[in-house]
């Protein structure tokens, strides 16, 4: 279901919840939305959980240290009610931590979004997609779509380069110096070969007929159609509801704002 | 004929003659005010259904001609160019943008960079997208088209997983797909081993016959494509065209000529010119036919030393190896090397062959079964001994650069190792010289000739004369000049002892230079020993997609000959 | 806008993006360990930070190799826009921030009427980028709730690591890429080729 839905509307669908969350600051709407978000994922498609778990959960490592930054340094605007604890020359008050996990969550959320985008969606039909439905240029479609192919090639040449580096007596690199050094072994060739294969694609490319002029014939043809839309309104009634159920719990804050 | 082509053939009812393409005094170049131009007043014309094969040293412009016929150059490049081209009696300006390229159908050299969509299915819709083919329309020239090229079962397949073999036929269908008048080979096979060079040039041979199109083909490696050739055009360095006649013509009468330009010519009449027949022969049945017996050539060993009493520097027994710890690419593989040796090993793609060098490189290891080089087990070596006494030289030369001029590139490994500056200077200018790298000495390595990158890359590796140097597809993609440097400098380095190892797929080498020869069929060694014997093992060189060398194939053929002569007589 | 751009820019642009995506994991493991000594002071974020500037980095080679109007806001949009086909956890969101950036690094080149791509024009366009990204970054990951020491602090090494890893670098690799000579076809190489017959004649 969730892989069927039009690539572009499923991620604008992302998008509007995702840039509404910038406005709010406390912990209670990002973890219903989060919730929510994480239980559509799984009921509108046939993902693993193993392998969700796999990519989601580096992220939220990353989320508890920067809850933790948020709350030992807090603006004055979020360290109000009582001081929970303190330690060293930390002090942490309860509006500091109810903060903290709202950034937090926020992140989280962001990221389950962007899964739910990410790991359903078939890169080709995405830039399809936005040909089709977004009017993005050809040349810019298909251009795109050209460099990423090159993907698994750079992979495997990179790996290449490490076994070149390491016969040439290159070790690990020490210090900033040899670091900068390093990345430029690495960078040049890499660099070199993509700026050469650039121009080769685009002449086999052209070579082929390609004009970037947008009178063409697809293949696949995207459309969108009515449940794309029920997905898209969906999404952004869950948001306003969850806001107004925190409304209506007394938890709501957007910008430092209480209401 | 399979698609329609009707709107075509009524254009121009006044050029009735069967000419496609007319060149006329064409002169071009990158730069707008060129001193000397790239192609200099180019006159020749190619007919319908004609099949013409263009020669010329490399850097004489042969791929920029192909994109000026396709109409892409000069206008994609903002260069100079002066004369006319006419498709079809009309000239190429006249041409809307996008219109004469699908007339003009090209299939490059290098298989990795002619696509712009992870699956063939998607590559095929992306040609007819661009002609605006109906939707409905597509699925069935898409069947068509891959059954022609005999990759129907690829449909689905991502294009970076398939064989370089079968990526140009993909490259090769998706070009059909133009319907072209005109298809253009720009060295298509260069990148490809023997094997699927040789299918790829009948698959050509096969499809100019259903599909009723000029063909011009752009080669350095001239054996397989000259019986299909009616004539062939030549460009000397200066890009000027010194022949335009039928291929016996151009071989054989101008033979001294084309031989002073640097073209490579068939090895045919490589070997007719030098027995002293009046007769011109194409293909190796004509020159047996001419020549019989005397065209096989005395086997001349390279080497002097005999191996057989030399030490063994490195031992390998039942080595293993695992991708991902349970897709096995090698599996109980023995193998020894003595001092001086040179050790071919070969087998298709996927064979292992490369997983088992970078195994003896140390690169790679394994715990599953025991590797020793010189005396010690590979575990026990400290690693910058073990790259003092070992070289590899990758199948691409750059990816072992590191530095930014060749001299530093040189000296690199020396001056890492803690030597004299004094000893760094003298071996560095030593190796400069050897190498004919003197005059580069501050260029920077990327910006080298192919032959000249092949030569730094070896350099590299002796700072100090190894005791084994490792090669991992040496020629692959390189001409023959270049190859034939290679070969000299390592029957140098063998007498000075070192052992050579090539994983390759060029039996023609394999035959000539290599002492003993190992064949991996699905990461087991499948023979080993001499390779004279190899050539008789006729299911295993099938099995492994071997072919067999020029003056093997000579030999088999004559026998044939004689055995059916017996016959007749008889 | 994109018509008058050639099919090889464009597709030089996204396979820039590619190899930059590759190159980052490089970056991003030592950013992994640098978070992990900070992360008891709550700096953990500063891990980040301090490599933020290589997301920067293809917009700045892209303008310096090509000069062009909008080469910078282009080719990062394009970076970000394969960084989300590689599967990027980001997500599409990461194509806004890739023009939010992009955009950054080429009003510095506007500002110069894309005239001059001197080394202090490419530190200030990296700046620039890291200024555009950091403002966009206190919208979407509510730094408003940080203390202004810290959000000070963060801005100052963002635009650090822009002026260095996306300005410096990016000339820095650049140049040397220009010496390799497989930048033969395009503004910066056309003008090291200059240089050489100059200093030969």
């Amino acid at each position: 279901m969730l892989n069927s839905i039009n690539p572009t509307m499923k991620a604008v669908t992302i998008f509007v919840p995702g840039l509404l969350l910038a406005f709010v600051f406390d912990p209670f709407t990002p973890f219903v939305y989060l919730i929510f978000t994480i239980a559509m994922t799984f009921l509108l498609s046939d993902l693993s959980l193993k392998r969700w778990l796999l990519i989601f959960t580096p992220f939220v490592f990353v989320a508890l240290s920067f809850s933790w930054m948020t709350m030992l340094y807090s603006s004055d605007t979020f360290s109000d009610g009582r001081i929970l604890f303190s330690f060293w020359w930390f002090e942490v008050t309860e509006g500091a931590l109810m903060v903290a996990l709202s950034l937090g969550l926020r992140s989280l959320c962001l990221v389950a979004l962007s899964l739910m985008f990410v790991l359903t969606t078939d890169s080709t039909k995405f830039m399809l997609s936005l040909m089709q439905q977004a009017k993005l240029p050809p040349k810019l479609t298909f251009g795109i779509l050209a460099g990423y192919r090159f993907l698994p090639t750079f992979k495997h040449e990179m790996e290449v380069l490490r076994q070149a580096h390491k016969i040439r007596g290159v070790g690990r690199a020490k210090g900033i110096k040899g670091r900068i050094q390093q990345f430029r072994r690495y960078a040049i060739p890499l660099l070199a070969n993509a700026i050469r294969k650039a121009e080769r694609v685009a002449v086999a490319m052209e070579s082929k007929g390609f004009t970037g002029s947008t009178e063409r014939s697809h293949y696949h043809k995207m459309t969108v159609r009515k449940r794309d839309w029920v997905f898209l309104s969906a999404f952004v009634f869950v948001f306003f509801a969850t806001v107004f159920a925190s409304y209506m719990f007394g938890y709501l804050n957007i910008f430092g704002r209480q209401f | 004929m399979h698609l329609e082509r009707s709107g075509r053939q009524s254009v121009n009812k006044k050029h009735l003659n069967n000419t496609l393409v007319d060149v006329e005094n064409y002169s071009f170049d990158y730069e707008s005010n060129p001193f000397d131009p790239l192609f200099n007043e180019l006159t020749f014309s190619i007919r319908k259904n004609e099949t013409v094969l263009l020669m010329g040293p490399s850097g004489a412009g042969k791929s920029t001609l192909a994109l000026c016929l396709n109409g892409l150059y000069p206008e994609a490049v903002e260069g100079y160019a002066k004369g006319s081209i006419r498709f079809e009696g009309r000239p190429i300006e006249d041409f809307k943008p996008g219109e004469l390229n699908q007339r003009v159908g090209v299939v490059f050299q290098d298989p990795e960079s002619q696509f712009c969509m992870i699956t063939v299915e998607n590559e095929l819709a992306f040609t007819m997208e661009n002609l605006q083919v109906p939707r409905e329309q597509m699925d069935r020239k898409m069947d068509h088209v891959l059954e022609s090229v005999g990759m129907t079962a690829f449909r689905q397949r991502n294009i970076h997983e398939l064989s370089g073999g079968q990526k140009q036929k993909v490259a090769l269908a998706s070009v059909l797909l133009l319907n072209p008048s005109l298809l253009i080979l720009d060295e298509p096979t260069a990148n490809l081993d023997p094997a699927s060079r040789y299918e790829f040039i009948q698959l050509i041979y096969k499809l100019k016959q259903e599909w009723n199109m000029s063909v011009l083909i752009i080669e350095h490696q001239l054996d397989d494509w000259v019986e299909q050739t009616d004539r062939v055009l030549a460009m000397n360095r200066h890009g000027q065209l010194i022949a335009d006649c039928p291929p016996h013509e151009a071989f054989y009468d101008r033979y001294k000529e084309m031989v002073g330009e640097g073209i490579h010519l068939p090895k045919v009449v490589k070997t007719a010119q030098a027995s002293s027949t009046y007769a011109k022969p194409l293909t190796e049945a004509e020159l047996l036919n001419v020549l019989g017996e005397s065209a096989l050539e005395e086997k001349v060993k390279s080497s002097g030393i005999q191996e057989e009493n030399q030490e063994v520097i490195l031992e390998l027994k039942g080595v293993s190896f695992f991708r991902k710890k349970h897709i096995p690419i090698l599996n109980g593989v023995d193998l020894s090397l003595r001092k001086g040796e040179f050790v071919g090993i070969v087998g298709e793609n996927g064979a292992g062959k490369s997983t088992l060098l970078q195994i003896m490189a140390g690169i790679l290891t394994t715990k599953e079964g025991k590797r020793r080089f010189i005396n010690k087990e590979y575990e026990k070596w400290d690693e910058r001994e073990l790259r003092r006494e070992l070289g590899f030289v990758f199948q691409n030369p750059e990816h072992q650069f590191i530095t930014d001029t060749v001299y530093e590139e040189i000296s690199f490994g020396m001056t890492l190792n803690g030597k004299k500056e004094e000893d760094v200077n003298d071996r560095t200018e030593y190796l400069m010289d050897k190498f004919h790298l003197e005059k580069k000495r501050w260029a920077n390595p990327f910006s080298l000739s192919g032959g000249q990158k092949r030569r730094l890359s070896v350099a590299t590796m002796l700072d100090e004369t190894p005791r084994l140097l490792l090669f991992d597809e040496p020629t692959f993609g390189q001409d023959a000049r270049t190859t034939h440097e290679l070969m000299n400098m390592i029957t140098d380095l063998r007498n000075q002892g070192t052992a050579i190892v090539f994983v390759t797929h060029d039996m023609d080498l394999v035959n000539n230079y290599c002492d003993r020869v190992y064949v991996l069929n699905e990461g087991e060694v499948a023979y080993e020993g001499v390779p004279s014997e190899l050539w008789s093992e006729k299911s295993l060189l099938e099995k492994a997609k071997l072919r067999l060398p020029y003056q093997v194939r000579l030999q088999q053929e004559l026998k044939r000959m004689e055995r059916k002569e017996v016959v007749g007589h008889a | 806008m994109s018509n008058a751009w050639k099919l090889r820019e464009i597709v030089l642009m996204s396979i820039l993006g590619v190899v930059f995506g590759v190159i980052y994991l490089m970056f991003y493991f030592f950013g992994q360990g640098l978070r992990n000594v900070l992360a008891p002071f709550g700096l953990g974020p500063f891990g980040y930070e301090v490599i933020f500037g290589i997301w920067f980095i293809v917009s700045i080679i892209t303008a310096y190799i090509i000069r062009k109007p909008g080469a910078a806001l282009i080719s990062e949009t394009i970076a970000a826009t394969i960084q989300v086909l590689i599967g990027s956890p980001a997500g599409p969101r990461l194509i806004l921030s890739g023009l939010i950036q992009g955009l950054g690094a080429e009003v510095v080149f506007a500002a110069t009427r894309w005239k001059n791509y001197n080394l202090s024009v490419l530190v200030l366009a990296g700046v620039s980028a890291a200024i555009f990204s950091f403002v966009w970054g206190w919208f979407i990951s509510g730094f408003a709730a940080l203390s202004t020491s810290m959000v000070l602090a963060m801005f100052i090494v963002r635009c650090i690591s822009g002026a260095l890893l996306a300005g410096l670098l990016g000339k820095w690799i650049s140049d040397q890429l220009a010496n390799t000579g497989v930048l033969r076809s395009y503004a910066l190489g056309k003008e090291w080729q200059a240089k050489r017959e100059q200093k030969a004649s």
